[in-house]
């Protein structure tokens, strides 16, 4: 049978390489693509992705598993980006960010496209509306609707995450999909 | 009617609620058609979301694995050579003049200035001085009328 992530973790601060190892290969790609939902940077999600899970192994002494592991962990990459969003916003101010990867990911990586070109038009004008708003939530909105929908976690969950209560989420989540609903309905 | 269930709707909607409050919600939504149809949207966007975020670009995880693991290295370097004598010996000696320093500097300060200094000497000299105010006055009147008695001749040696 396959070890815990919890049982893994406890390994790992005992500095058991090889479950660090298991660790890694199961978190990496998680880790990597909420952090680049989060930051919609390649480069700086491999980063702060990286980062986390060496803070994991750094840390991992201190999970006490009164969470899930995953939930540990996501505070560790949340906080991390958020504190990388955080350092890098005067910066964005002032340099434009060519290598910001939002331009061209919401509509290069849509499903197949539909077969009326005006239908196709309006669908890939609301696709490029609503990725844009979502960029521009605020980045606790942002990563509280990132929480849910790709990593479909409970509102329990991502309040733990984000540090905040349940009902702290819950109004994140209703303002976050306030926003947005407003930019399909204009549409 | 009750207020709208505004931040209730998405927990309602993955099933998160308590037994009583999605009863609640449930009543609420049959009789209000706004929040019915809010409802429909929210469901529509939240299942149409992860699409719109989109997906990152691909990463060669092999060169991923092994940059993470680089970085380990370096930080372990890092806090190995912290914990060498050398620099535990450096940083313990730059704590001890630090030390001395705040110490020393806090005994500087500490002391009281002294409150007689030489100027304040010898101003304390001249106050004889100031005990013969009135005659010091009085030479002042009788050197004004040495003037006036030459007047005169101070006249004719601006004349001449």
């Amino acid at each position: 049978m396959e070890p815990s992530d919890e049982a893994l973790c406890e390994r790992v601060a005992r500095r058991d390489e090889a479950a660090f190892d298991l660790l890694v290969s199961r978190y990496q790609e998680r880790a990597y693509r909420l952090a680049w939902s989060i930051l919609r940077n390649a480069e700086d999600a491999r980063d702060v992705s990286q980062e986390a899970l060496i803070r994991l192994y750094e840390t991992a002494g201190s999970f006490r598993g009164r969470s899930k592991f995953s939930t540990w962990f996501y505070r560790i990459l949340v906080n991390l980006c958020l504190d990388h969003k955080r350092k890098h916003k005067w910066w964005k101010l002032w340099v434009r960010d060519d290598d910001d990867d939002r331009s061209n990911t919401i509509l290069d990586r849509q499903p197949a496209p539909v077969n009326d070109p005006v239908d196709k038009l309006s669908r890939e004008e609301t696709l490029k509306a609503l990725g844009s708003a979502v960029d521009r939530l605020a980045p606790r909105q942002r990563a509280a609707v990132l929480l849910r929908v790709q990593e479909d976690m409970a509102t329990y969950d991502i309040a733990r995450v984000l540090k905040c209560s349940e009902a702290t989420v819950r109004v994140h989540l209703h303002r976050a999909l306030a926003t947005l609903k407003k930019t399909v309905e204009k549409r | 009617m009750a207020r709208h269930p505004e931040t209730d709707l998405v927990p309602y909607l993955r099933g998160e609620l308590a037994p009583a409050e999605r009863e609640r919600v449930a009543r609420h939504l049959e009789e209000c058609p706004d929040c019915k149809q809010d409802t429909e949207l929210l469901r529509d966007l939240i299942g149409n979301l992860a699409h719109f975020v989109g997906q990152p670009p691909e990463v060669n995880w092999a060169r991923y694995r092994a940059e993470l693991h680089e970085k380990l290295e370096a930080r372990r370097a890092r806090i190995a050579w912290w914990r060498q004598p050398t620099p535990l010996a450096l940083s313990a000696s730059i704590a001890g003049v630090l030390l001395f320093l705040a110490v020393w500097g806090g005994r500087e300060l500490t002391k009281t200035p002294d409150t007689i200094g030489p100027d304040e000497i010898v101003m304390a000299q001249d106050l004889g001085l100031l005990q013969e105010l009135p005659t010091v006055e009085r030479l002042d009147l009788l050197e004004d009328f040495e003037v006036l008695r030459n007047l005169d001749g101070l006249a004719s040696d601006h004349q001449g």
